[in-house]
């Protein structure tokens, strides 16, 4: 497959250098076929979602289901009312928070998570823990960047029910270790308690089969796995989605209405109120294909495999550069690496690399408490995808050491 | 002494030899390693301005009528910036670092540095320069008594300023202008000890909301390193009236 062919972004120069993109993580490129739909249905299809009789609101919602159909098969969920339709990765820990926790929390309980999350997988639950009285509960992650599992069960113990939920990154955006979810989810399990995977970069990088890892709800952008922004989905068990009262009220998430009662419809159009970024959502269906072609090509899984490698050998030549998040089963690590150099302040060396056609993520990458952890208040990360190359690699490697001389 | 303007067009004529990004870098990383330091003992929680890319300290001591600045972050290339800038602010007077613009960092090709989204704390410091230029504005009111121009209670010893650009991040919730440029605060008073008076007024006089404003400020101040103690005395006479509103406050609400 020439897949750099298929992604007409990688083309392009940057201050006259050929572009080497390694922000994946943040954002990927859209490959043609999804720049495709989007222009073809703004042109075709430019209707509103779930209420039209006409052709081009019809067509729009077909579209619109055929995502979310996309997205259920990708995640291997058993139906249609599994997957919830939201804006990103974000909106849907936000709904699952709120709504979950307005449900099954009450004072004095406790939601667990773990200390790598993301922003997003944090203060969703502050924000609800503080409406309930109930507080947040921190798993830690040792000096290697894997999470304290063993200590999980003894935790969820002596908690006596009081943990109500664990909520945990199946990959951390700043470490980049795939996390030993499946055994989170069976020691939970075991002690009755649901888990919730922030999959915002497990999807790009795991086969997601939500039935076989059993978790009760699975959260993701689209724009991190080759769709437009402004889509996402929250994948949920039924009989949690179906006792957790609507998130936002409004169009399209009722039954009927009137001023002293209305009720709610069916899932998933229950938590679905007002009209979506049903273009976006539409996208998942290419978006998801390519992942999936790119996922089943055993030369670009090599690739990746080969640039981690090189990356995790070359990098580490450079005086005082630390990486964080080397997991002790090196196959448990993404092509995502995080490091800081020291007398090489991050934002700099992306400043310079930048000028250098090279885009790379620095700062506290949404992940502050994780940092402090490590005593570090900004990172460099380079985070590659399948169209990445091992020139670019080597590229960056050249232009990185160049960039901390210059600024030693 | 150079005027701002001079100083700024002498940096843009240094900057318009480069002629490759890197060559500029270089010099800007120079320029970041040879600035002097903030004193480690200044390097405080209060004096730190938070970007999610970097941190930038900054802190500030009046002589004479002349402000002075001393700056560090732990980015080489924004201190680079931030020695450009204080090359252009140090040693002015406050109504000129007020009156200043910062055009020139867009002339020489670092505009990206200064847009708000860069989140490396040099807007944010620009901020804080001005807030301490507003703080030592002369020609304010002497101390207790509000002026019948109106103008702003000013500092007079470098708490007074610090307490100044604390109270500049208290806003009324109803209007984008912070309570200070407002005209609101009437008297400061901070002693050597760190006992702070602080005389203020409201927009309306039953404001449903005063007690909040009255409660930030005193929390406001009392996070000043130095203050021991604060003592908000709330009055209504004299009555506030738009005229005491600062000439930026006027033109952020669309009077000028
Ligand atoms: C692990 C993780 N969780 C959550 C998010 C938030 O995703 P979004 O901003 O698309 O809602 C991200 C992306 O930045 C992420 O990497």
């Amino acid at each position: 497959m020439d897949v750099r062919r298929i992604f007409p972004a990688l083309d392009r120069q940057i201050y006259g250098k050929p572009l080497i993109y390694f922000d994946n993580a943040a954002t990927a490129q859209r490959p043609q076929a999804v720049l495709d739909l989007q222009q073809r249905l703004c042109v075709e299809a430019c209707g509103n979602v779930h209420r039209a009789v006409h052709k081009l609101g019809a067509d729009a919602t077909d579209y619109y289901e055929a995502g979310r159909e996309a997205a259920r098969s990708y995640l291997h969920a058993p139906a249609r009312e599994n997957i919830v339709i939201t804006s990103g990765t974000t909106a849907s820990i936000n709904l699952a928070a709120t709504c979950f926790c307005q449900r099954f929390v009450r004072k004095g309980d406790r939601i667990l998570i773990s200390e790598a999350e993301h922003h997003s997988n944090i203060v969703p639950w502050q924000l609800a823990c503080e409406r309930h009285g109930a507080t947040l509960e921190v798993l830690p992650v040792d000096e290697l960047g894997e999470i304290a599992v063993e200590s999980l069960d003894q935790r969820l113990r002596k908690a006596e029910g009081r943990i109500k939920l664990v909520a945990i990154t199946h990959i951390s955006n700043v470490l980049g270790v795939v996390n030993p979810v499946e055994e989170v989810i069976a020691v939970a399990h075991k002690y009755d308690v649901p888990v919730l995977l922030d999959g915002a970069q497990g999807i790009v990088h795991e086969q997601v089969d939500v039935q076989a890892l059993d978790c009760d709800f699975y959260a993701f952008s689209g724009h991190k796995v080759y769709a437009p922004t402004g889509v996402g989905i929250l994948y949920g068990k039924k009989r949690w989605l179906e006792a957790m009262p609507p998130y936002m009220g409004g169009g399209e998430m009722i039954e009927s209405v009137s001023f002293e009662k209305t009720t709610y419809a069916p899932l998933p159009l229950k938590f679905e109120a007002g009209t979506p970024n049903f273009v976006a959502a539409a996208c998942l269906a290419p978006a998801l294909e390519t992942a999936r072609l790119l996922a089943e090509d055993p030369a670009l899984q090599e690739n990746q495999r080969t640039m981690r490698d090189y990356l995790l050998e070359e990098l580490p030549r450079i005086e005082g550069l630390r990486i964080y998040g080397l997991p002790r089963d090196p196959a448990r690590k993404i092509p995502l690496i995080s490091f800081a150099v020291e007398g090489a302040f991050p934002s700099d060396l992306a400043q310079i690399l930048d000028k250098m056609g090279i885009a790379v993520r620095t700062g506290h990458m949404c992940a502050e408490p994780l940092l402090h952890r490590y005593g570090q208040t900004s990172l460099l990360r380079a985070s590659l995808a399948p169209y990445n190359t091992l020139a670019e690699c080597e590229s960056f490697v050249t232009a990185l050491h160049r960039a901390v001389q210059m600024l030693r | 002494m150079k005027t701002i303007q001079e100083i700024q067009a002498d940096i843009v004529e240094e900057f318009a030899v480069f002629t490759d990004w890197m060559d500029k870098y270089e010099y800007l990383i120079e320029l970041g390693k040879s600035m002097p330091l903030i004193e480690e003992k200044d390097k405080t929680e209060s004096n730190l301005i938070r970007g999610c890319q970097s941190r930038v300290w900054l802190s500030c001591r009046e002589e004479d009528g002349h402000l002075y600045f001393a700056a560090d972050s732990d980015a080489i290339i924004t201190k680079g910036i931030i020695s450009l800038l204080l090359k252009v602010y140090d040693g002015q007077t406050p109504e000129a670092i007020l009156a200043a613009d910062e055009g020139f960092i867009e002339q020489i090709g670092l505009k990206e540095n200064l847009s708000p989204t860069r989140a490396n704390g040099l807007v944010s410091m620009i901020q804080t320069i001005k807030g301490y230029a507003a703080a030592w504005r002369v020609g304010a009111k002497a101390p207790g008594q509000p002026s019948a121009e109106g103008e702003q209670a000013a500092a007079k010893n470098e708490l007074e300023a610090d307490i100044v650009v604390a109270l500049r991040q208290v806003y009324d919730p109803e209007i984008p202008v912070n309570i200070y440029d407002l005209g609101l605060i009437y008297d400061i008073q901070a002693d050597a000890d760190g006992q702070v008076f602080i005389k203020m007024t409201l927009t309306a006089p039953n404001c449903p909301i005063a007690d909040d404003v009255v409660a930030q400020v005193r929390e406001a101040v009392q996070d000043v390193p130095g203050v021991k103690d604060v003592q908000v005395e709330l009055v209504f006479e004299p009555e506030w009236t738009t005229d005491r509103m600062s000439e930026e406050a006027k033109l952020e609400l669309g009077m000028l």
